[in-house]
C-alpha cells in the first residue's frame, strides 16, 4: 500500500509539473567538481557532517582516529592499527556503508569496511551522513554512510603538498598531494605512506604490544576533463595496500599477519543538459588479502573478489524546485578464495527520486528502489526526508527509510557452513533533527530509532556440527546525538573554535533481552582549537563508555590528545608548517576491545611543504 | 575468516577424557573446596580470553563460577581447551594462550604456569613421570605437529619433542605406552601414534576409522576408540566408526556407523559404552557386536558429555555469546535429574 501511495505521488507530480527552466548554475557546477552529487543534493532531512581538509590535517593519518574524535561513530579497534570496525547508532560493521566517491566499496566478502584501511590523507572530504542510505547507496547503509570524496578544481592552478611525520613508536609517515587545473583539465594525486613498529608499552606491566607492525600505502589519481560545454569525463583511481601484523591480546600471543590490497577505478561522463543530467558510471572494484597464521612460512589462505559496475542516473529538472531522478546499475561480482568453490552474483538495481521543494522554507525528497539480486529475494527499499526552515536559524529535519543488507559472499559460500537460503537483513527506521545556527554558536539535536530483523549470525548447527550463517536476530536502537560547533573571531588575529558531541545509544537484542555487545551507551568527545595568526593549538577529548562484552563489561575510558602548530613564511606561496602533537597527554590505561590495551602518551612531529 | 573455521572446529571438538582415580583422597581432612564434585573446563570464546573452570556439586545444586578468578584473582586464558590430572595437581591446557596452567586440583591455588614451547596444545596425559601434550603446531601446517614433553617433578618442558602426525587430539597412557588420536586438526585423520615413553619415540601407528575424536581404556586392557568419520561439508563423507584396540598386539576389531552418522563423546561406565550423535544418546554394552539401534534420551544439544555412576552430565553450549547449562541424567531410568546454567562455553566435566 505504502509503495503504491508513493509511486502515485511520483506520477503526480510528473504530470502536474510540466514548468521548465535551465539548471541553475551551482548545480551545474556541483555536477562537474563533486563525485557523489546525491550527498549534496539528496540529504536535506539528514544530519551530514564534513569533515573538510583543516580537520583531517589535525588528525592522524587512521582514519579510525579522525573519525573516533570528530563524529560520534564508535569504534571497535582490535588494538591500535589493526581491524577496525565502526558502530553507528549501536549498528555493526557490516550496517555502515562506506562510499568512495559515490560507490559502495564494502566488502563483497565480509560486508565491512575494515577503517584501519582506509587513509584519510588523500580526500577532499570526508562527510558522514546519519541514518539509512540503502536507497541511494544500497546494501548496509542501515547506521550511517561514509563518504570519501575527491573533488576537481578546474579553475587555474597548481599546488602541492608534501607531509613528513615522525612519531614514537617508529612511526613514520610520508605524504604527496598535488592539484593542478587548468579550465578544461583538472586532476589530483595523493600518495601516502605509514608505517609503524607499533610496540608500545602496556602501562602498568612490563610488556609491550607484540607483533603489532604494519604499514600502508595509499596511492590516490583523479582526472577530469571538460570535453564540450555539455559533456564532462572524469577518472577515479585509488590503491590502498596494507601489510599488517596481528598483535597479541594480553592473554593469547600471536604470530599471524595479514596482507591486503584494494584496486578501486571509475570513469565517469557526465553530461548536462539545459534542464537534464546524466552521467554513465563504469566502476571496477578489487579487493583482496593473503591472512598467514604464521608469519614466518609462505603459507596462507587468501580470498578475492571483483566487482565491475555500471551505473546510469538520468536527471530531470522539472524547474529549479522539481528534480526527478532515474538510477539504475548492473554489477557482475566473482569471487575466489581457499573457502569457496567461485561464486559469482549478477545484480540489478532501479532507483527513482523525487527532489522537490514547493516552496522556499520546505524540501523535501522520496525515493524508491528495487534491487533483483541473483541468489536471493531482495526487498524494495524507500526513503522520505524533509526540511523545514522554521525561521532564519532552526531548521527541522526528518527523514524515515527502508534499508537492507544482503549476505555476503562468505555467508553464502563459506565452506563449511555457507547457507544458500538466507534473505537480506531488513531495517526500518526514522530520525528527526533539529538545528540551530547563530553567528557564532550551531547546535544539533537528532533522536532516532532504528528496527533490524532478519540479522544474520552465524550460530552453531547441532545437526551438522558446524557454524552456519542464520538470520535469526533483531534488534532496536534508539537514541539521541547533540552537537554543539562555537566559532569565534575575536578580532583579526585571535580565533576560537569548540566542537561538542554526544551520544546516547540504547540498544536491544530482542531475542535474549540484552543490550548490543561493544555499543557504548554514552560517547563524547570535544575539540578545541585555538589560533593566533601564524600559531595554533588544539586539545581533543573522547569519552566512550562502558560497553558490554559476552559475558562481562569493558570499563570505560578517557582520553586526551594535545598539539601544537606554527606557520613559516604564511603570506608566501611556499610555506611551512611545524605540527607537534601528543596522543593520550594524560597516559591512560584503556582496552577499546577487552585484553587490547592501546597506546601510551606518545609524540608526533610533523613538517608540512606546500608550494 | 579463520576465527570461525577455529571456532567450528572447536565446535566440532567434544571429547570424553577419562579422568584420573578420585580415590586418592584420605576421607575425612578436606583437601580443598573443590573437592568431591565436578570441575568444568569452559573453552570461553575464542581470542577473548574468557576461558575459565565452574565447580558443581554433583547434585548440581552448587554452583560456582570462575573458580581459577576467584583464588588466584587473575584470568585464567584463552580457550580452556582440556583439563587433565596428575595426583594433587590439575593441567589445564589453555589452547590460544599457548598455555598450560598447573593448579592444586582441590584448591585451584596456581602452583606453576608453562608457557614456552607449545602451539596450539589440546590435550595431555601422564606416563613414567612425564606429561605428553598433544600440540597441532600451526594449524595450517600438516607437518609440524608434536607431543611436548612435561618433567613433572619440575613441572618445565623438556627440550626434546616427539614429532607425530597431523592433527593430535586426545591422548591417554596405559601404564608405559601413550595413545594419541589424530584426529586431524583442520583436517581429517585416521591414525592413533601409539609412544614409547622409556625411548620417548613413536613405537606404531594404528589405522581406525576417519577423525577419532574420543578415546577411553577398559579395566581388560582394551582401547576403545569412537571415529566421527568425515563431514559432508569435505565432499567426501565417510561413516563412523568403533573401534577397539587390543593393547596387547594393537590389533584393532571395528563397528561401522552408517555413512551418514557421526557419532561423538564415548564415554565408559559399568561395562556399558555411550555415545552421542545427532542429538541423541545411545548406549551400548561393550560386549555387544552390534551398534543399538534406538537411542536413550533425545533431544539435547550437548557440546560434550561424561559419565559417573549411571549419571550422565551433559553441557550446552547454547549460541555460544551466552551462559552455557550443565544437565544431569539419571541412566536408569533416562530422567532428567538437575540441570543449572554455568559460564560460557562449556567444555569437559570432569570428576574431582
Amino acid at each position: 500500500m505504502r509503495y503504491s501511495c508513493l509511486f502515485f505521488l511520483l506520477l503526480l507530480f510528473s504530470n502536474v509539473i510540466v514548468a521548465q527552466s535551465s539548471m541553475d548554475s551551482i548545480q551545474r557546477l556541483d555536477e562537474i567538481v563533486l563525485s557523489d552529487i546525491k550527498l549534496k543534493h539528496y540529504a536535506n532531512g539528514y544530519k551530514l557532517k564534513v569533515l573538510n581538509d583543516s580537520i583531517l590535517k589535525k588528525n592522524n593519518v587512521s582514519l579510525t582516529d579522525v573519525l573516533r574524535f570528530n563524529t560520534n561513530i564508535y569504534f571497535k579497534e582490535n588494538g591500535y592499527g589493526m581491524v577496525s570496525s565502526p558502530s553507528f547508532r549501536g549498528t555493526n560493521a557490516s550496517q555502515t556503508a562506506v562510499i568512495w566517491n559515490g560507490i559502495n566499496i564494502n566488502s563483497q566478502l565480509n560486508g565491512q569496511v575494515d577503517f584501519n584501511t582506509v587513509s584519510s590523507s588523500n580526500y577532499s572530504n570526508i562527510a558522514i551522513r546519519s541514518g539509512g542510505g540503502s536507497v541511494q547507496y544500497g546494501s548496509g547503509a542501515i547506521g550511517g554512510t561514509v563518504h570519501l570524496s575527491n573533488q576537481l578544481d578546474f579553475s587555474e592552478h597548481f599546488e602541492n603538498k608534501v607531509q613528513l611525520g615522525l612519531g614514537s613508536f617508529n612511526t613514520k609517515n610520508v605524504t604527496y598531494n598535488s592539484t593542478f587545473g587548468n579550465g578544461s583539465w583538472s586532476g589530483n594525486f595523493g600518495i601516502a605512506f605509514l608505517d609503524s613498529d607499533n610496540d608500545y608499552k602496556f602501562l602498568g606491566t612490563d610488556r609491550r604490544n607484540e607483533n603489532g607492525a604494519f604499514n600502508n600505502l595509499d596511492v590516490n589519481l583523479n582526472l577530469g576533463y571538460i570535453v564540450s560545454d555539455r559533456d564532462v569525463l572524469k577518472l577515479y583511481h585509488q590503491n590502498f595496500r596494507s601489510n599488517r601484523e596481528f598483535s597479541s591480546t594480553l592473554l593469547a600471543p600471536s604470530n599471524s599477519k595479514y596482507e591486503s590490497e584494494d584496486y578501486r577505478s571509475m570513469l565517469e561522463w557526465t553530461r548536462i543538459g539545459s534542464n537534464f543530467t546524466s552521467s554513465l558510471k563504469a566502476v571496477h572494484l578489487l579487493e583482496q588479502f593473503k591472512f598467514f597464521e604464521n608469519k614466518d612460512l609462505d603459507n596462507f589462505s587468501k580470498g578475492k573478489a571483483n566487482t565491475w559496475l555500471i551505473k546510469y542516473h538520468y536527471k530531470h529538472h522539472f524547474s529549479n524546485n522539481l528534480i526527478l531522478s532515474a538510477i539504475s546499475d548492473y554489477s557482475y561480482i566473482t569471487s575466489v578464495g581457499n573457502s569457496f568453490s567461485n561464486p559469482r552474483r549478477n545484480a540489478f538495481s532501479a532507483t527513482v527520486i523525487l527532489d522537490h521543494r514547493p516552496f522556499e522554507k520546505l524540501q523535501y525528497t522520496l525515493s524508491l528502489r528495487k534491487d533483483i539480486i541473483s541468489d536471493f529475494e531482495s526487498p524494495i527499499v524507500f526513503s522520505g526526508d524533509l526540511s523545514y526552515n522554521v525561521s532564519k536559524s532552526y531548521t527541522l529535519k526528518f527523514n524515515a527509510s527502508k534499508n537492507f543488507r544482503v549476505p555476503t559472499f562468505n555467508d553464502l559460500y563459506w565452506t563449511p557452513g555457507g547457507n544458500l537460503e538466507l534473505e537480506p537483513e531488513d531495517s526500518f527506521q526514522f530520525d528527526l533533527g533539529h538545528e540551530l545556527k547563530f553567528k557564532t554558536v550551531a547546535f544539533r539535536l537528532n533522536t532516532f530509532y532504528i528496527e533490524t530483523s532478519d540479522l544474520i549470525q552465524w550460530r552453531p548447527n547441532n545437526n551438522t556440527g558446524y557454524w552456519s550463517p542464520v538470520n535469526i536476530a533483531n534488534a532496536k536502537h534508539y537514541g539521541l546525538e547533540f552537537e554543539l560547533d562555537v566559532t569565534k573571531k575575536i578580532n583579526e588575529d585571535h580565533s576560537l573554535f569548540l566542537s561538542t558531541l554526544y551520544s546516547y545509544t540504547e540498544t536491544e537484542d530482542v531475542e535474549k533481552q540484552q543490550r548490543l555487545f561493544y555499543v557504548p551507551l554514552h560517547k563524547a568527545n570535544m575539540s578545541l582549537s585555538y589560533s593566533y595568526k601564524v600559531f595554533s593549538a588544539f586539545y581533543q577529548h573522547l569519552y566512550n563508555g562502558e560497553v558490554d562484552i559476552i559475558g562481562n563489561t569493558l570499563k570505560g575510558f578517557d582520553i586526551g590528545n594535545l598539539g601544537v602548530s606554527y606557520k613559516l613564511n604564511s603570506n608566501a606561496k611556499t610555506n611551512y608548517t611545524v605540527d607537534f602533537r601528543i596522543n593520550n597527554v594524560y597516559n591512560t590505561y584503556y582496552e577499546n576491545v577487552a585484553l587490547r590495551p592501546m597506546p601510551n602518551r606518545n609524540f608526533n612531529i610533523r613538517l608540512t611543504l606546500k608550494f | 575468516m579463520n576465527t570461525k573455521k577455529i571456532a567450528l572446529l572447536l565446535l566440532t571438538v567434544g571429547l570424553f577424557f577419562n579422568s584420573c582415580s578420585d580415590d586418592d583422597s584420605s576421607p575425612n581432612v578436606p583437601l580443598g573446596d573443590y573437592e568431591d564434585g565436578l570441575l568444568i573446563s569452559h573453552e570461553g570464546n575464542f581470542g577473548q580470553g574468557n576461558a575459565s573452570v565452574s565447580y558443581v556439586s554433583y547434585d548440581l545444586t552448587t554452583v560456582e563460577n570462575n573458580i581459577y578468578n576467584s583464588v588466584n584473582s587473575t584470568p585464567l586464558g584463552d580457550t580452556a581447551q582440556s583439563i587433565a590430572f596428575n595426583g594433587d595437581l590439575a593441567y589445564i591446557v589453555l589452547n590460544v594462550s599457548n598455555s598450560i596452567e598447573i593448579v592444586n586440583r582441590y584448591t585451584f591455588e596456581s602452583i606453576a604456569t608453562i608457557d614456552s614451547g607449545l602451539n596450539n596444545p589440546r590435550y595431555i596425559a601422564f606416563a613414567n613421570g612425564k606429561g605428553y601434550v598433544t600440540n597441532w603446531g600451526d594449524g595450517t601446517v600438516a607437518t609440524d605437529d608434536y607431543l611436548a614433553i612435561i618433567d613433572l617433578t619440575s613441572n618445565t618442558l623438556n627440550a626434546q619433542s616427539i614429532s607425530v602426525g597431523e592433527g593430535p587430539e586426545e591422548i591417554i597412557a596405559n601404564g608405559d605406552t601413550i595413545y594419541v588420536a589424530h584426529k586431524g586438526g583442520f583436517g581429517q585423520n585416521n591414525i592413533i601414534s601409539v609412544v614409547d615413553t622409556n625411548s620417548d619415540n613413536v613405537s606404531t601407528t594404528i589405522t581406525v576409522g576417519d577423525v577419532p575424536n574420543s578415546m577411553l581404556l577398559d579395566n581388560t586392557g582394551n582401547l576403545w576408540v569412537l571415529c566421527g568419520g568425515k563431514p559432508s561439508w569435505t565432499g567426501d563423507e565417510t561413516a563412523g566408526q568403533l573401534s577397539k584396540i587390543n593393547t596387547v598386539n594393537n590389533s584393532v576389531t571395528a563397528i561401522d556407523f552408517g555413512i551418514t552418522e557421526h557419532p561423538s563423546f564415548l564415554a565408559l561406565d559399568n561395562g556399558v559404552l555411550y555415545y552421542y550423535m545427532a542429538g541423541e544418546v545411545y548406549k551400548m554394552n561393550s560386549t555387544s557386536t552390534t551398534l543399538p539401534t534406538t537411542s536413550e534420551i533425545t533431544g539435547l544439544n550437548f557440546y560434550d558429555m561424561s559419565v559417573n555412576n549411571s549419571v550422565l552430565y551433559g553441557v550446552d553450549a547454547g549460541d555460544f555469546t551466552s551462559n552455557g547449562s550443565l544437565f544431569a541424567y539419571d541412566l536408569t531410568t533416562n530422567a532428567i535429574i538437575n540441570s543449572v546454567t554455568i559460564n560460557i562455553i562449556p567444555g569437559e566435566v570432569y570428576f574431582n
